[in-house]
């Protein structure tokens, strides 16, 4: 089980305080954040993309590729990467020269945005927002695993004996997971390639989700990757965590209540109630994270967001020291304890590559099919 | 004999309103000649002012709490429709048209509506017809000739009730509408898988 932090990295102003960060100092505060989840024993940092006011994070690799170099062990990811307006070959070539840097610690998650003026801002139209999706990520795949590409498609310029630079490293491409919220196309996308499906349901009601979900499940087994139970699930949900509930409640209130997302609106405690946010002691993550299992089945990856609506670094980073000291034992231990044998753990690029090998070695005994080729 | 679903949106704001007093009259003019088509009918209704707090809060923080969801596919899903809204400032009040402007875009389209609306004056009886006539227009909603207006002279009787034979027109408009149709098959997204060959192959 991969346990880790995911930021929108929105700029807000505390409410506590009136006061708004600058630009420089939210973008500090994520490399801050990525740092101490390498520190804290989180598995994972996850970058949003966006191009627009309030958001800082428009370029992912240019962080990520900052943040591998002073981590080790941390898996650097998005939340998500527009495959709607990027150019898949930019993606393709970025994310390949990131995880040569990161010597394989990388991964990505494929959206299609949700802010319609980003669109026409890059030459597209949101109508087009699903065969943008899987139109680029066809073409993405193809530059990741075919050395020379032949490529027509209706979005892009056509590609003639193109080869995207560097190749992935040892030839095998990052793992890739679909986010989505509402759209069983991009369920079924993921399920097509045996790809990974991230459910960010944090602002939903899980009953929704859990339709998604399964609905993914039963498609990556129709589709010959595995069990409906060995596919691979990634959730989203939020935390804020002190020794004790009523602390927690009563500092994250102000925060909560005036977030740009979901401010103004429900109560703290009915959001609570019908979505995965948790505020309270860690005991109390621990037996809700514990309840996505019950809904969702066994799953791979779980991303927190901790770090919006305006809450101050220090006070982030406290969040974290206390979820990496008492909510993550426990919940590695729990979870891996209930997990069926036969349930694989989130793809990694070593997983990847040994699996690579082990099927070229395959094909080499039948035929003289070149080492390395992986589809 | 056959079934249908009729759901009646109602969005009387008091307890008791003349509005859901009116949704109701409709709702039985129409079950009781759908009836007489051969049709059994099963209404479900839906009282917009108990989800009015539901709504705001999916507007400005997009959570949709189960009953605001349970609301949706009621209105979603059915046969038919009966919509009643009280006038308020020569028009539909802001609540229905909350409501409306939730409701999935095309869910509407072809589904046979029956409009009133209730006002303290006969003077806003063309409200059905400028108001809310078009809003179901442009949902594409298949609506029936006779919209029912009732101001509170209606509720006096007298002269024969007029009211009830205007219900009873609009209902049996309603009606044959709904039998000369198959019934309505509301497609889980879940359980047909979209065409992903034609989806790469570059089909929209």
């Amino acid at each position: 089980m991969q346990f880790g932090v995911f930021t929108v990295g929105d700029v807000t102003a505390d409410p506590t305080t009136g006061r708004t960060p600058t630009e420089h100092e939210r973008i500090t505060a994520m490399v801050a954040i990525a740092k101490k989840a390498e520190e804290v024993g989180f598995d994972v940092f996850a970058t949003g993309e966006h191009h627009n006011e309030p958001f800082v994070p428009s370029s992912p690799t240019t962080m990520l590729g900052f943040v591998a170099a002073q981590t080790e062990r941390l898996l650097l990811s998005t939340s998500t990467t527009l495959i709607t307006t990027n150019d898949p070959v930019k993606i393709a070539e970025d994310y390949a020269m990131l995880q040569h840097l990161a010597e394989g610690r990388v991964d990505l998650m494929m959206g299609r945005g949700n802010t319609g003026p980003v669109y026409p801002w890059f030459g597209k139209d949101i109508r087009d927002g699903i065969a943008l999706a899987v139109e680029n990520y066809a073409l993405l795949r193809r530059l990741w695993t075919e050395h020379t590409v032949d490529w027509e498609g209706r979005f892009r310029t056509p590609l003639q004996s193109f080869t995207s630079t560097p190749r992935p490293l040892d030839d095998v491409p990052p793992f890739v997971w679909h986010g989505s919220i509402r759209s069983p196309e991009i369920a079924e996308q993921a399920a097509y390639y045996g790809d990974g499906f991230f459910a960010n349901h944090i602002f939903w009601p899980k009953e929704h989700f859990v339709r998604l979900v399964d609905f993914y499940r039963r498609r990556y087994e129709h589709y010959g990757h595995g069990s409906a139970d060995q596919a691979v699930v990634g959730l989203g949900g939020q935390v804020f965590v002190r020794k004790n509930s009523q602390d927690a409640v009563r500092e994250f209130r102000p925060y909560f209540d005036n977030a740009p997302v979901y401010g103004h609106g429900p109560s703290l405690e009915e959001f609570t109630e019908g979505t995965p946010l948790t505020v309270g002691s860690p005991q109390e993550v621990i037996d809700k994270t514990l309840t996505f299992r019950e809904h969702f089945g066994d799953y791979q990856r779980q991303l927190f967001l901790i770090d919006h609506a305006g809450l101050p670094l220090p006070v982030v980073l406290e969040q974290m020291e206390l979820l990496g000291s008492e909510v993550l034992p426990t919940l590695r231990r729990e979870l891996d304890a209930m997990r069926p044998a036969h349930v694989p753990e989130a793809p990694t690029h070593a997983s990847r590559v040994a699996a690579a090998r082990a099927r070229a070695a395959g094909a080499s005994t039948t035929t003289d099919a070149t080492a390395g080729a992986v589809a | 004999m056959a079934t249908r679903t009729l759901a009646v949106l109602s969005a009387g704001l008091g307890q008791p309103s003349s509005t859901r007093l009116l949704a109701d009259r409709l709702s039985a003019a129409a079950a009781r000649l759908l009836e007489a088509r051969g049709l059994s009918t099963t209404v479900e209704v839906v009282e917009v002012r108990d989800v009015a707090r539901d709504l705001a809060d999916h507007l400005v923080a997009g959570a949709t709490t189960p009953a605001l969801r349970r609301a949706l596919e009621t209105v979603q899903g059915a046969d038919a429709l009966v919509a009643v809204s009280p006038v308020f400032a020569a028009s539909y009040s802001g609540l229905f048209k909350t409501f409306v402007d939730v409701v999935d875009r095309d869910s509407l389209r072809g589904v046979p509506v029956l409009l009133g609306a209730t006002a303290g004056t006969q003077r806003h009886s063309l409200v059905v017809d400028h108001a809310l006539r078009p809003l179901f227009s442009h949902l594409g909603a298949l609506v029936v000739p006779t919209g029912v207006f009732a101001a509170p002279e209606d509720w006096a009787g007298g002269g024969g009730d007029p009211l009830a034979a205007r219900a009873d027109r609009a209902g049996a408009e309603l009606a044959d509408l709904v039998a000369a149709r198959a019934p309505r098959r509301t497609v889980d997204p879940y359980d047909a898988a979209p065409d992903f060959a034609a989806l790469l192959a570059g089909g929209r």
